[in-house]
């Protein structure tokens, strides 16, 4: 689709406390998934397999570059639909009230004007970040109680932390609650290197041990394992998986200014009319 | 104003003194926009305008009715079934048999019924059978509640029983709509003298009676304790339903004011009966973590939201760009937190001298006062943005402040770059 390069690395702990990974990834050029199958839920293992099954099928497929968004919500879609099926035959084998449940952060290349861009999905507390000019930015906007909580402005993102309600999520996939997910897009220049999380990696190290890791570690590979690993050595008390995505081979776009600034050097100089 | 009855049902309800709008259950957002308008007494054509501002091809179904003097106006879209009697005249209007909506004008209006959840079959029609319907009509003067069936005016079963539980669940009354027209007990009476005219939409044939043999479905996840409904199945997330007569009446819930609680979600009636909760999350079982409604029809994709273009945008590169949707310009610009229904489109501007910000400008239909125009917002942009309309010096933008466009507008985004608004 395009001459850039995605280098990437993908790491998962289990971690110190719980006995099954219920988190699930992907790394599928040019898709990446990164799923937390919910701990509230049953088998939440299951429901975040099942999403990175379906986007796995879709990067197999082939997908559309111009419609980006319509190829993650249809993924979702059939996603929710097998979870709601694994559901049924669950509760039909006498499991009573079973829902599996599970978020979802994607990334997926697309094209807008002839031009790569990364489109990103979430739904609930998987966390997607990007890291440029060594500055960190969480992309994504959890669907959480407590995000809500300070998007009115009742507590600060400090209180989030540690808020009794922090886990509690207000979409997913599987169970009853919306579906829908948040759409961005970001030109590749602004994103040369993007996080995607579960919640045991951001619940475990705040942003600045995250960027202090990313931006010492220029390996993708060794990026995501480290990361993993200084959640777990947190403490490691939900399952801590992270997808290290790297763009190569951009023309770079020039930090700001760089190119006024010599032109009006030499002008100063008198070396150019 | 019309003393109205209901039923309740898994539609909104919205009654105000001069219109009454029905919408699918889907619609939370629209009814929450609506209602406030509705409450404060806006008129048909008014509430017609904020109803399609985010377009047609996103609503299911609606049902619009004006309520002030003159003759009674009529707008239905979708599987929605309108009977009654005008001017002596037997009235049908059926939505679905429209590909946009039916309207009619009716004169001297005598008796509407408005069946929206689960229109059966007209040649259903068998006489009333076993099920306790008549218990279900519930009298209503305005407000916002859930609905399956409507009527006007009002039907008189049980009406004395139920006009006291209706000043609970008619929570909104606009005060002075309820002085200027008679006491609640005064409209029960002049409805009961109706009585024969009231009472008859519930004989008129094609009127299907299965509609009252079967609770409505979604209804039973959230409704009190009526005897025909199955047990509480999900999440009562929704917002309250009409009481059955013959409960015990709660004690009327304290309601504050209208324009504090409007808040965009949870549409106000959430807070009515559910004021423990935020509305989003966990308000059924315990370690239930998803209580949010599915948007739109359940199972099904929601339709693309159809906007006409409101306004060209020729940029001096040569682009030329359409305003049906948010449209973000900069010299790399990026697109946050949009659903996948409302895909923005990104415009990158040439920048060499880097004096546009990534993401400098938004233009977008504008919403409300600014309907049918464009808007620019400045992003926060380092250099900012000038803009200058026809007629007027130029202007800077202040970060994050919609400004109207009108047409032969020109925004500056610095950089050599100016953009002119010009109409679709």
């Amino acid at each position: 689709m395009t001459d850039v390069e995605l280098h990437h690395g993908a790491a998962s702990e289990v971690g110190l406390v719980r006995e099954i990974n219920e988190d699930a990834f992907l790394v599928s050029p040019p898709i990446f998934v990164v799923a937390d199958g919910m701990g509230g839920h049953d088998r939440g293992d299951v429901a975040s397999r099942i999403v990175v099954e379906e986007f796995a099928a879709l990067a197999e497929a082939g997908y559309d570059p111009t419609r980006g968004p319509e190829a993650i919500s249809a993924t979702l879609r059939s996603s929710q639909h097998r979870i709601a099926e694994y559901d049924a035959r669950q509760r039909a084998e006498g499991a009573h009230g079973f829902t599996a449940g599970t978020t979802a952060v994607i990334a997926l290349l697309v094209e807008q004007s002839t031009e790569p861009m990364w489109l990103l999905a979430n739904l609930g507390d998987s966390r997607i970040y990007r890291y440029n000019d060594a500055v960190l930015e969480q992309v994504s906007v959890d669907h959480s109680v407590v995000q809500e909580l300070i998007d009115a402005g009742t507590i600060t993102a400090a209180e989030a932390a540690v808020h009794p309600e922090r886990h509690v999520i207000t979409r997913a996939l599987g169970g009853e609650g919306s579906t829908e997910a948040d759409f961005f897009v970001l030109p590749l220049t602004g994103a040369e290197r993007l996080l995607l999380c579960s919640d045991g990696v951001s619940g475990m190290i705040d942003d600045a041990a995250i960027a202090a890791i990313l931006g010492r570690t220029s390996d993708p590979r060794d990026a995501a394992d480290r990361v993993v690993a200084a959640a777990v050595a947190a403490g490691g008390r939900d399952n801590a998986t992270a997808v290290v995505v790297d763009v190569v081979g951009l023309v770079p776009d020039r930090p700001y200014d760089s190119d006024a600034q010599r032109v009006s050097l030499e002008q100063k100089l008198g070396a150019l009319p | 104003m019309t003393l109205s009855s209901y039923r309740p049902g898994t539609w909104f309800g919205v009654f105000g003194s001069a219109t009454t709008l029905l919408l699918p259950g889907s619609e939370k957002s629209r009814v929450a926009a609506l209602w406030a308008r509705i409450d404060d007494g806006a008129g048909f054509d008014a509430v017609l305008d904020e109803l399609l501002k985010s377009g047609l091809g996103t609503l299911p179904g609606f049902v619009l009715v004006s309520g002030d003097e003159g003759p009674t106006k009529v707008l239905v879209r979708g599987g929605v079934l309108v009977t009654g009697t005008a001017g002596g005249e037997p009235v049908r209007i059926d939505g679905s048999e429209a590909l946009t909506w039916v309207e009619r004008t009716l004169d001297d209006v005598e008796s509407l019924r408005i069946v929206v959840d689960d229109l059966p079959s007209a040649d259903a029609a068998e006489p009333d059978s076993s099920e306790p319907e008549p218990a279900t009509d519930l009298p209503i003067i305005g407000g916002l509640v859930r609905v399956s069936c409507v009527d006007q005016p009002a039907v008189r079963a049980e009406m004395a029983e139920a006009a006291e539980v209706a000043e609970v669940a008619v929570l909104p009354v606009v005060p002075e709509a309820a002085e200027e027209s008679s006491p609640l007990e005064a409209e029960s009476d002049t409805a009961q003298v109706d009585a024969p005219d009231g009472v008859e939409p519930l004989d008129i044939p094609i009127d299907p009676p299965d509609v009252w043999a079967r609770p409505a479905p979604v209804l039973d996840v959230m409704s009190p304790p009526a005897p025909p409904v199955g047990p509480p199945a999900g999440p009562p997330s929704g917002p309250p339903v009409g009481l059955p007569p013959g409960l015990p009446t709660p004690p009327p819930i304290p309601l504050g004011d209208p324009a504090t609680e409007a808040m965009p979600t949870p549409p106000p009636v959430d807070s009515v009966e559910y004021s423990d909760h935020d509305g989003m999350t966990r308000t059924g079982r315990s370690e239930e973590e998803f209580s949010r409604e599915l948007p739109g029809i359940p199972g099904q994709q929601q339709a693309p939201g159809v906007v006409a273009p409101v306004a060209r945008l020729e940029i001096s590169n040569g682009e030329s760009i359409e305003v049906d949707r948010v449209v973000l310009i900069g010299r790399a610009p990026e697109a946050r937190r949009f659903s996948s229904t409302e895909q923005p489109r990104l415009v990158k501007v040439p920048s060499p001298l880097h004096e546009i910000s990534s993401t400098h400008v938004e233009v977008r239909p504008g919403s409300g006062a600014d309907h049918g125009s464009a808007v620019v917002t400045d992003m926060g942009s380092t250099n900012g943005t000038v803009i200058e309309q026809p007629g007027l010096g130029p202007e800077n933008l202040r970060p994050g402040i919609a400004v109207q466009l009108i047409p032969g507008a020109t925004i500056n985004l610095g950089d050599g770059v100016s953009i002119r608004v010009i109409r679709p």
